[in-house]
């Protein structure tokens, strides 16, 4: 219990040591908050627009959560296409490393004229395609970096390549998956964002941030982006949460 | 119903076969095994000593000769689960308890969740690890691991038992202890054992015959008979326990005189 405590405290000391130096920063040499606005500043923006940020911070956050999903489906449905049929393999990862080259700032506009003006769907489309390459990655490197000698045994005991995948493939990609997720968690977050940011409704953080600083106002265009790290973060914990609960065995010595 | 556990009449294994890369692993190797004998495969690396186990156990496939086991072809033996087989690594599943590890094969051959339970306990408790059924595969030691694997090789009550250097990465002691565990366990269920090893004392203590190879290519050299009769403690430092230790070791380094005409073929010993 001490030494967890003894690891709490020195990133929080660090933080907020770094956060006073800021407020001095911008105090002592009378710095413009266009430039570079207050701790104190962003603080009274977040709390006196509280209901404002979470409903946002809850529309970004709901955006990447459906583009996380889906292109977490599509990245694991193609990893075990791949891993099954061969002639999918060799297809398959060319387009997945040109899939993650897509740059999404520029495909984002082309979307947005594609669906209603309305539409959340491009941005979490957007989103799906950030995800989509480290989950597809790391899933298949799960799936096909089993140990050989627990192939041959599954195969002493006849097991059909199904058998295989439900017995030894999948259990063994979980922690590569959950790999890829911590990757593609915050990540989703950042792309809905930055979709945000190029059009479409006005609503979520990209937006708002695009707005308030056209608006000059700084100190809510910080705050936003407040919110936006404390929606990745939450992100990041929810998925390590997850990967504690669902692969208790990572991270221990290997049996085999 | 064949009198031999394995039957093996001519076998040739070639890798790449008619490439320029071409290995012989196998040449014209003929061995019985009969039900409830123990037989250890010895020799140096590259003698295809598990390659031949590897083809009985259809994990690769003859080039030429004949291969039957438990009476079947070796593709029906794996299939009907009348082999069950030991690696040197444990190959656990790390994802799975102890006790979940010895049901795989159970469960693989269909058997319903409380008969597999009750037969994977019954088990654990043959290689004394009742007390870590619901143990995770990473809290064992290496010794206990390959116990588990022992066990899950046995789950199926299997004809044949297929061992590939399972003691090797164990210490001294612990490898002299778990050689006297698969000794009574052989015992016990009269299972025939095909036991692949390094170690000449290991394979003497532990077997009927030892089965001498040498590389380039691949073939039996000498078949070492070792009748010690029953094993106890005293053994391992019995005069006759060291003259057949003498013994492999002279068909090792090639000095005795080989067995059979050509070598190759085993003599019938009764």
């Amino acid at each position: 219990m001490k030494a967890r405590i003894n690891l709490i405290w020195p990133p929080i000391l660090i933080g907020a040591l770094f956060l006073l130096a800021w407020q001095a920063l911008v105090v002592i040499q009378d710095l413009k908050p266009y430039l570079l606005p207050a701790p104190s500043l962003i603080f009274t923006t977040f709390t006196s627009n509280l209901s404002l940020m979470v409903e946002t911070g809850i529309y970004t956050a709901t955006t990447a959560a459906l583009g996380l999903v889906f292109g977490t489906l599509v990245g694991i449905l193609l990893a075990m296409v791949a891993q099954r049929f061969f002639v999918f393999r060799n297809l398959m990862i060319p387009i997945a490393a040109g899939i993650a080259a897509v740059p999404i700032v520029a495909l984002t506009p082309i979307l947005n004229n594609m669906f209603d003006i309305t539409s959340r769907t491009p941005r979490v489309l957007i989103t799906a395609i950030v995800v989509f390459f480290p989950i597809f990655v790391n899933v298949y490197r799960g799936l096909t970096a089993v140990p050989p000698v627990q192939l041959e045994l599954l195969r002493s005991l006849s097991a059909t390549p199904r058998t295989v995948l439900r017995v030894l493939r999948i259990p063994n990609a979980l922690p590569f998956f959950f790999t890829g997720l911590k990757v593609a968690a915050p990540l989703a977050v950042i792309a809905a964002l930055v979709a945000e940011y190029f059009g479409g409704p006005q609503e979520g953080l990209g937006s708002k941030i695009a707005a308030s600083a056209a608006n000059t106002a700084y100190g809510r265009a910080w705050a936003y982006v407040v919110v936006a790290i404390i929606v990745g973060l939450a992100f990041y914990l929810i998925t390590l949460a997850l990967e504690r609960v669902a692969t208790p065995w990572a991270g221990r010595t290997r049996s085999a | 119903m064949s009198e031999f556990a394995v039957h093996a009449e001519g076998v040739w294994k070639v890798f790449n076969e008619g490439a320029a890369n071409e290995v012989t692993a196998l040449s014209d190797v003929s061995l019985d095994v009969r039900k409830g004998e123990f037989v250890s495969l010895i020799g140096p690396s590259g003698c295809g000593k598990s390659t031949l186990l590897r083809v009985i156990a259809d994990l690769t496939s003859a080039s030429r000769g004949t291969v039957e086991v438990a009476g079947m072809t070796p593709q029906k033996a794996r299939e009907d689960h009348q082999y069950g087989i030991a690696f040197q690594q444990a190959a656990l599943l790390d994802w799975r308890t102890v006790r979940r590890n010895v049901e795989l094969p159970l469960e693989l051959a269909g058997w319903d969740k409380a008969k597999r339970q009750a037969r994977a306990l019954e088990l654990l408790d043959m290689v004394q690890l009742h007390d870590f059924a619901e143990s995770r595969p990473w809290e064992l030691s290496g010794g206990m691991q390959q116990r588990v694997a022992i066990a899950r090789s046995l789950a199926t009550d299997p004809e044949i038992l297929l061992m590939d250097e399972p003691f090797g990465a164990l210490d001294e002691m612990t490898r002299e202890r778990m050689q006297n565990e698969l000794l009574r366990i052989a015992g016990a269920t009269g299972t025939s054992v095909i036991f692949v090893t390094h170690s000449i004392p290991e394979a003497v203590y532990l077997s009927n015959r030892v089965v001498v190879m040498s590389p380039r290519p691949g073939r039996i050299t000498h078949v070492v008979d070792v009748p010690l009769g029953d094993r106890n403690e005293d053994t391992r430092e019995s005069d006759a326990f060291f003259e057949a230790v003498t013994a492999v070791r002279e068909a090792l380094r090639g000095r005795a005189k080989p067995v059979g005409e050509g070598g190759a073929r085993l003599a019938e010993t009764s």
